[in-house]
C-alpha cells in the first residue's frame, strides 16, 4: 500500500459527450482523480504522459480505434501497469476476444448499468492495491 | 460335292442310279441265263425279256421316284425354304402345312416352330416399341421438367466444357444477348469464374463420394451477377470406361444477385438500427443511473420507473445485438470445408505472389465460405511478407470453432495497418469484396497478438467447426424417379391392393439376444424399400443403435456389433424415430416379422410412434408356396430360391434385409400363379396356414 495515500487516477478515452458526463459523476463520486480525452488521436500520447493506473477506453473513436490505442500501450514496456477496460457499443464476442487478446484488462459493452462500470472499475483497480 | 446339291436332285439321283443299277442286275441275269443255254433260236426272247423286264422295272421305279419327288422331297424343300423366309426374311404369314401330309409331324412342328417364332419377334417387338416410347416419353418429361426448374442447369465435362444446359442457364450466364448465351462444347469459365467452381470441383474429388454435393458462390465475367451454385460430380459409370476418366459434373445456378442486395441492404438497416438506438440507450442509462444515485433528486417512485424502464431497455438492445450477431453468420448456410483443404488453397495462392507460407492444421472441417476465407488469408500472407520470415498458418480447435493463426518471424503488424488491409477488395471472383465483409460474413474478427519469442500472430476465428472423423462409408443415395408412379391407380384400401402395387420396406434387425422381454434391445435396423415391384437400390435405411446395455459376447459373435461400435450410435428413440418415417406409407416385410416387430412395438413409447404399418412375414410366404414340409429358414429360402447372400453381409441387418427383399420379390410371381393377388389374399392365404398374423395385422 505504498500508493495508499495516491488518489487512483483515471483517463476517460470517450467522444459522447453525455456519457462521458455520467462517466465524469461516477469517477468523482468513487473518489478517482480523472480526465477525459474526447478523441483518439493523441490519447496515447497523453496516457504516456499522465501515466494513470486505468484506461477506460472506447473502441469507437474518431481517427484512431481504440484497439489501436489499446495496442499501442501494451507494445511500450513502461506503460506496463497500466489497466485498460474496453467500453464499446458493438459487443460482439467476438470483439471482446479481440479486446483481451490486444492487451485489454476488461470489457464491458454499452449500454451498461452504472454499478455494473463500477464494479469491473473495482475489480481493475482493487487487484493492483493487492499486489 | 454332292452334299452342295439340291435335294430334290439327289434323290432323283438316287432314284436314277437305282434304274440303272436294276437295268444292268436285268441284263446280268438274262445274259447269264443265256450263256447257260447257248441257244441262238432263244436270243431274241431273252431280249424281248430284257427289254419288257427294263422298262416295267423303270417305270416302277420312275413312279416311285415321282411320288417320293412330290411328297417327300418337294414338301421338305418348301418346308425348308418356308421356315427361312419366316427366320430370315421375317415373312409373317403361317407356313403352309398341308403340303407335307406325308411327312409326319415334321410339318406340324415346322409349322409351331415359325409359329413361335413369329409371335416371340411379335413379342419382342412389342416390348421394345413399348420401352422405346417409354423411354421418349420418359426423355420428354425430363426435358420438361429440366427446362421449367427455375434454376440454371449445367452439365460439364472434367475440363469444364459445356456438355448441356437448359432455358435458364442462357437467361443466366448470358444475359439479353442470345449471342453471348452458353455454347455446347464451350469453356464455362468463358462464362463463370473459375476460382470457387475448381475449388468445389476438387473438394468433391476429394471426396469422391458420388451423393456428396458442393454449395459455392460464383460470379460470371460479364455483368458480375453472384449466383449460388451446387456442384454434384456425374456418377463414375458416366465417366468414361474402367471410370478411369476423371468424372464430370452438374451445376445448378441460382441468381443471388438480389438477395444479397436485399440481404445487404436489410443487414445494414438491422445493424444501424442497433448502433444508433444503442449509444442514446448507453448514454440515456448512464445518466438515469447517476441521477438515481442523487438521493432526493427524483421523487422516489418516478427514480425506480425511469431506472427500470432504462434498464429494460438496455437489456432490450444488448439481446437483440447478441441474437442478431449469433444469426449474423446464419443467414445464407456457409459449406464445411476441411481445414487441410482450406490451408492448401492458401498456400497455392500465396504461392503464386512468391509467397511461402508453411501449414499445419489439425484434421477438423470448418464452416466457412472457403474461398473468401483462402482469399482473405493469402492477402494477408502476402501482405505480411516483406521483411518477416517463416510465415506458417496453424488451424486449431477453439471451443466450438477453429482458430486460423497465420504466425511470422519479425515485426508485428499494427491494428491500423490491419485495418487498413481489410479494407482493400479481395480478388475472389465477386465484385466488391473485402477483407472486412468476409469477416462480417463469417461474424467474426481478425487480431494480431504477440507470438512466442520473436514473432506475432495474425488470429482469425471461425464460430463452427467439427472434428474430422473417418469418413462412414456413404450410403448411396440419389434423386430416385418412376414416372409409373404418377400413373398407378391407388388402391381403395391396402386389403383389395393387388401385391405388386404396394410400396414395401422389407427390413431386419439385429439384437442384444432373442427375448424382448427379459431385456433385450436392437443394436442395429436396416431396410430396403420395394416400389412398383422394384428394390430402389438407393432408399436404404442402415443405422447402428445404441441398446443402453451390454452386448452378450454370444450375440456379437453372431452378428459382429460390438459395444464400442454402438457406442457413438444414437439410441432407440431417435433411430426408430427415423425408421418409422423411412417405413411411412409402407407394408411392413421381414424374415420371421413378429420377431423383428416385437422389439419395434416395445418401443413406441420411446420411439413417439406406433409401427401398425401392414405386415408380410416371409416365412408365412415361404410356407404358402413351398408347403408346410420345407425349411423356412432365410438360408434355406434365398438357396432355394437361388438368391446369395455374400458372407460378409449375412447376419447384418443389411445384408439379410436385402436378401429377404429379394426372396420377397421371387415369391411375389409364385403366389400370383396360385390366385393369391391382392394383399387380402395373402392374408386369407396365411390365416389358413395356421401360424397367424393376426397380431400383426388384426
Amino acid at each position: 500500500m505504498a500508493d495508499g495515500d495516491r488518489k487512483r487516477r483515471v483517463l476517460v478515452v470517450e467522444d459522447e459527450d453525455n456519457i462521458a458526463i455520467a462517466l465524469d459523476y461516477l469517477l468523482t463520486r468513487e473518489g478517482y482523480d480523472h480526465e477525459r480525452i474526447a478523441s483518439g488521436a493523441g490519447a496515447a500520447e497523453r496516457i504516456r504522459a499522465s501515466r494513470p493506473d486505468l484506461v477506460l477506453l472506447d473502441v469507437m473513436l474518431p481517427e484512431v480505434s481504440g484497439y489501436e490505442i489499446c495496442q499501442d500501450i501494451r507494445a511500450d514496456p513502461g506503460l506496463a501497469g497500466i489497466k485498460i477496460l474496453m467500453m464499446t457499443a458493438r459487443g460482439s464476442a467476438m470483439e471482446r476476444r479481440k479486446g483481451l487478446a490486444l492487451g485489454a484488462d476488461g470489457f464491458i459493452a454499452k449500454p451498461f448499468e452504472l454499478k455494473e462500470l463500477r464494479a469491473e472499475v473495482r475489480r481493475l483497480l482493487g487487484s493492483e492495491e493487492g499486489m | 460335292m454332292i452334299t452342295r446339291l439340291g435335294l430334290r436332285l439327289r434323290v432323283f439321283m438316287f432314284f436314277a442310279a437305282l434304274a440303272l443299277g436294276n437295268l444292268a442286275a436285268i441284263g446280268l441275269g438274262l445274259y447269264f441265263g443265256y450263256q447257260r443255254i447257248a441257244d441262238p433260236e432263244l436270243i431274241s426272247a431273252f431280249v424281248q425279256g430284257a427289254i419288257i423286264a427294263g422298262f416295267a422295272m423303270l417305270g416302277l421305279i420312275t413312279w416311285m421316284w415321282f411320288l417320293f419327288d412330290q411328297n417327300v422331297a418337294h414338301p421338305i424343300e418348301q418346308l425348308a425354304s418356308g421356315i427361312r423366309a419366316r427366320t430370315h426374311a421375317e415373312v409373317a404369314s403361317d407356313i403352309d402345312h398341308t403340303a407335307g401330309r406325308y411327312l409326319g409331324d415334321l410339318a406340324p412342328a415346322a409349322l409351331a416352330v415359325t409359329q413361335h417364332l413369329a409371335s416371340t419377334r411379335e413379342a419382342l417387338s412389342e416390348a421394345v416399341q413399348r420401352e422405346t416410347t417409354h423411354l421418349v416419353q420418359l426423355k420428354d418429361r425430363l426435358e420438361a421438367l429440366l427446362s421449367d426448374v427455375p434454376v440454371g442447369v449445367l452439365l460439364c465435362t472434367p475440363e469444364h466444357q459445356l456438355v448441356f444446359y437448359n432455358g435458364h442457364a442462357v437467361d443466366l450466364l448470358g444475359g439479353l444477348e442470345v449471342a453471348q448465351g452458353p455454347g455446347l462444347d464451350r469453356r464455362l469459365f468463358d462464362y463463370l469464374h473459375p476460382a470457387t467452381i475448381e475449388l468445389a470441383y476438387a473438394r468433391l474429388r476429394e471426396i469422391n463420394d458420388a451423393d456428396a454435393a458442393s454449395d459455392l458462390l460464383c460470379a460470371t465475367t460479364g455483368s458480375a451477377k453472384v449466383l449460388a451454385a451446387r456442384m454434384r460430380l456425374l456418377a463414375d459409370d458416366a465417366a468414361g470406361p474402367g471410370g478411369q476418366m476423371p468424372p464430370g459434373y452438374v451445376l445448378t445456378l441460382r441468381d443471388v444477385t438480389g438477395d444479397l442486395a436485399a440481404h445487404e441492404a436489410r443487414e445494414a438497416l438491422v445493424a444501424e438500427f442497433l448502433d444508433r438506438v444503442r449509444r442514446p440507450a448507453a448514454n440515456l442509462q448512464s445518466v438515469i443511473g447517476v441521477l438515481a444515485e442523487q438521493k432526493g433528486l427524483l421523487p422516489e417512485g418516478l427514480e425506480g420507473a425511469l431506472s427500470s424502464e432504462a434498464a429494460s431497455l438496455a437489456h432490450a438492445v444488448n439481446e437483440l445485438a447478441a441474437r442478431h450477431d449469433a444469426e449474423r453468420a446464419n443467414w445464407r448456410p456457409l459449406p464445411m470445408v476441411r481445414a487441410s483443404d482450406l490451408t492448401e488453397a492458401i498456400r497455392v495462392r500465396a504461392a503464386v505472389d512468391g509467397v511461402t507460407v508453411a501449414l499445419d492444421a489439425a484434421a477438423l472441417i470448418l464452416r466457412c465460405e472457403g474461398f473468401e476465407i483462402a482469399a482473405l488469408l493469402a492477402a494477408l500472407a502476402v501482405r505480411l511478407a516483406p521483411g518477416r520470415r517463416d510465415l506458417a498458418l496453424h488451424v486449431t480447435e477453439d471451443g466450438a470453432g477453429a482458430l486460423l493463426a497465420l504466425s511470422w518471424l519479425g515485426a508485428p503488424v499494427a491494428v491500423s495497418e490491419l485495418d487498413r488491409w481489410l479494407d482493400a477488395p479481395l480478388e475472389v471472383g465477386l465484385a466488391n469484396v473485402t477483407g472486412r465483409r468476409v469477416l462480417q460474413t463469417h461474424a467474426t474478427e481478425i487480431w494480431p497478438e504477440p507470438g512466442a519469442g520473436v514473432g506475432a500472430r495474425l488470429c482469425l476465428p471461425l464460430r463452427e467447426a467439427r472434428r474430422a472423423h473417418k469418413r462412414p462409408a456413404p450410403v448411396l443415395r440419389s434423386v430416385v424417379y418412376d414416372f409409373d408412379l404418377m400413373f398407378k391407380e391407388r388402391a381403395a384400401s391396402v386389403m383389395e391392393a393387388r401385391l405388386e402395387d404396394l410400396t414395401y420396406v422389407v427390413f431386419d434387425t439385429e439384437t442384444t439376444g432373442l427375448l424382448p422381454a427379459q431385456g433385450d434391445e436392437i443394436v442395429q435396423i436396416a431396410g430396403v424399400r420395394i416400389v412398383n415391384g422394384r428394390r430402389l437400390e438407393k432408399e436404404v435405411f442402415d443405422s447402428l443403435v445404441n441398446p443402453g446395455r451390454p452386448i452378450p459376447p454370444g450375440s456379437t459373435e453372431v452378428h459382429g456389433i460390438t459395444d464400442a461400435m454402438v457406442a457413438e450410435a444414437p439410441g432407440i428413440a431417435e433411430v426408430g424415430r427415423r425408421f418409422h418415417a423411412f417405413a411411412k406409407g409402407a407394408v411392413l416385410v421381414a424374415h420371421n416379422a413378429p420377431f423383428d416387430v416385437e422389439f419395434l412395438r416395445r418401443k413406441q413409447a420411446a420411439i413417439g410412434a406406433v409401427f401398425d404399418h401392414p405386415t408380410l412375414d416371409t416365412v408365412l410366404l415361404s410356407a404358402v408356396v413351398f408347403g408346410q414340409g420345407e425349411q423356412h429358414g432365410l438360408d434355406a429360402l434365398t438357396h432355394r430360391l437361388g438368391i446369395t447372400i455374400a458372407e460378409e453381409a449375412r447376419h447384418t441387418a443389411i445384408g439379410d434385409a436385402l436378401a429377404t427383399a429379394d426372396a420377397f420379390l421371387k415369391l411375389l410371381p409364385s403366389l400370383k400363379a396360385r390366385g393369391i393377388v391382392t394383399f387380402g389374399d395373402v392374408l386369407r392365404e396365411v390365416r389358413r396356414h395356421g401360424r397367424l398374423l393376426k397380431d400383426l395385422n388384426g
